[in-house]
């Protein structure tokens, strides 16, 4: 079958088996690796994309139902060459080790922010809550979320 | 009703594979721009070794460390430079680095000191410039000194390995020997808080105070403290794996359960900087220690907080709670 969405600003039309995930779709059909695919059953948070401007676990998400709906991956956040303030503030901070987790932590904080541009620690940490590290303790990683929300805060 | 406590536990932890050599080798080379080149098979997994090695090589040389770009995931080409495990690499492929680095620095040094007639002794090499120590006016820049090498023929390379010191299989009977060749130690003091009612542990604060040698990257040695912690939370808390016959009974997220934002406690990072005399610039590793006293460090919280002594992990609220149950009948 055909699918035809958006992701990061720009019209795809792919060609898919009816039974892959929207992580295949990014992943295998739009070369966009920078979702991660983690445990593949919606338990780790690694494949967290933005699906019309919600958090979602991208292995969970059927490509059949994307359809005419809107994707934002980790790959869309910088523009002209610039970082997203998040991932300036993850450089910076180094809440970065492996990566592996980062891409999904970055968008579950791009989703929140949506929602609340002045969280809380205790609200990121709520919002993260589904996004697994094993490498950082979580705590550069509540950090950097804090910084990059100052900074976009700053901006408005 | 909650009833908080505070728990202490120590840890020392050897460097490097256990009684047995683990080198490492490198290459470098300072190209005719003044930059550098460290060639080394190191896994970077994301604990900062490409950066921290960059330093290393970048603080011997006197170049600056954007400067020196690290090669390191190639091993068709880099030499071998062992397994990113067992808290080595700093230590290990840290110091072949600094020995290539010396003995490249040794041409320069050498040519420097020849085109401005002073003795090799009087001259230093910083900041991407060579200079007289008493008269730093006095200077050629690392990038005039390779271009006047090259001019002659001379590149400017150096090799280095390393292994740590003494390690010594272990007497195969009674087990006795030298296994590292250095020790990194650590303490851990755990706030712990108890649910009397549910045997619920909550870690507030986890104060984690290390000795790293020298941090050549305080920031990344704060990741490996802060990530150390947090598995050890998880470790005394929350991880059991079940086998049966052989066969995880658990292998998932879902039943195997590890920290997430809501379970880390706040953890504050106190680096400790007691020069080791065989690492370079008296570094050593801090990858495994910060995971070790963690679990020791909240039970005897947990005692401190409710007099209850537990002896596995993970300390789950049954376990807990069946304690206390205890304890209350033997009128504790």
């Amino acid at each position: 079958m055909e699918v035809e969405l958006l992701v990061n600003g720009k019209k795809e039309k792919i060609k898919i088996q009816s039974n892959v995930t929207l992580l295949h779709l990014l992943r295998e059909e739009l070369m966009l690796t920078g979702t991660k695919e983690g445990c593949g059953i919606g338990q780790c948070g690694a494949c967290t994309v933005l699906l019309d401007g919600r958090a979602v676990n991208a292995c969970l998400v059927l490509a059949a139902d994307v359809q005419g709906k809107e994707v934002w991956t980790i790959e869309g956040l910088a523009q002209h060459g610039e970082l997203h303030p998040l991932q300036k503030a993850f450089i910076e901070l180094n809440a970065i080790q492996c990566g592996f987790c980062t891409p999904g932590m970055v968008m579950v904080t791009v989703a929140l922010l949506k929602e609340n541009p002045h969280p809380t620690l205790d609200e990121v940490k709520e919002a993260i809550k589904g996004n697994f590290c094993r490498c950082t303790g979580y705590k550069k990683i509540l950090e950097a979320i804090q910084q990059g929300a100052d900074e976009i805060g700053r901006k408005v | 009703m909650k009833k908080r406590g505070w728990g202490v536990a120590c840890t020392y932890f050897g460097m490097g594979n256990t009684a047995k050599p683990n080198p490492s080798s490198a290459f470098v080379e300072v190209c005719e721009d003044g930059s550098a080149i460290v060639l080394c098979g190191v896994a970077d997994i994301g604990q900062g070794s490409d950066t921290a090695l960059g330093q290393i090589a970048a603080e011997t040389l006197g170049i600056s460390p954007e400067r020196v770009n690290v090669v390191s995931k190639d091993t068709m080409v880099a030499p071998e430079a062992g397994i990113t495990s067992a808290s080595r690499q700093t230590y290990v492929s840290g110091n072949a680095i600094r020995f290539a680095a010396e003995q490249a620095k040794k041409i320069l040094l050498k040519e420097a000191a020849e085109y401005m007639e002073e003795n090799l002794i009087d001259l230093e090499s910083k900041d991407n410039r060579i200079f007289v120590k008493e008269n730093p006016g006095k200077y050629l820049t690392i990038e005039e000194v390779c271009t006047r090498l090259r001019k002659r023929g001379i590149l400017v390379t150096g090799t280095g390995t390393y292994t740590p010191p003494t390690p010594e299989a272990l007497d195969p009977e009674t087990g006795l020997g030298i296994p590292y060749g250095a020790y990194s130690y650590g303490t851990q003091i755990a706030e712990v808080e108890v649910d009397t009612e549910t045997g619920e542990v909550a870690v507030l604060n986890l104060i984690a105070a290390h000795d790293v040698g020298q941090a050549i990257n305080p920031m990344a040695v704060e990741g490996q403290i802060e990530g150390g912690v947090g598995q050890g939370v998880g470790y005394a808390l929350m991880e059991e794996m079940i086998v049966e016959n052989g066969i995880i009974q658990n292998p998932s997220f879902s039943s195997y359960l590890i920290p997430t934002s809501l379970d880390i406690p706040q953890i504050t990072s106190i680096i400790v900087e007691e020069p080791e005399p065989t690492g370079p610039f008296g570094a050593k590793g801090t990858g495994e220690p910060p995971s070790c006293p963690t679990a020791a460090a909240i039970i005897n919280g947990i005692y401190d907080a409710v007099g209850v002594h537990i002896t596995s992990t993970p300390v789950t609220a049954e376990k807990v709670y069946k304690a206390l149950k205890q304890k209350g009948k033997e009128g504790g």
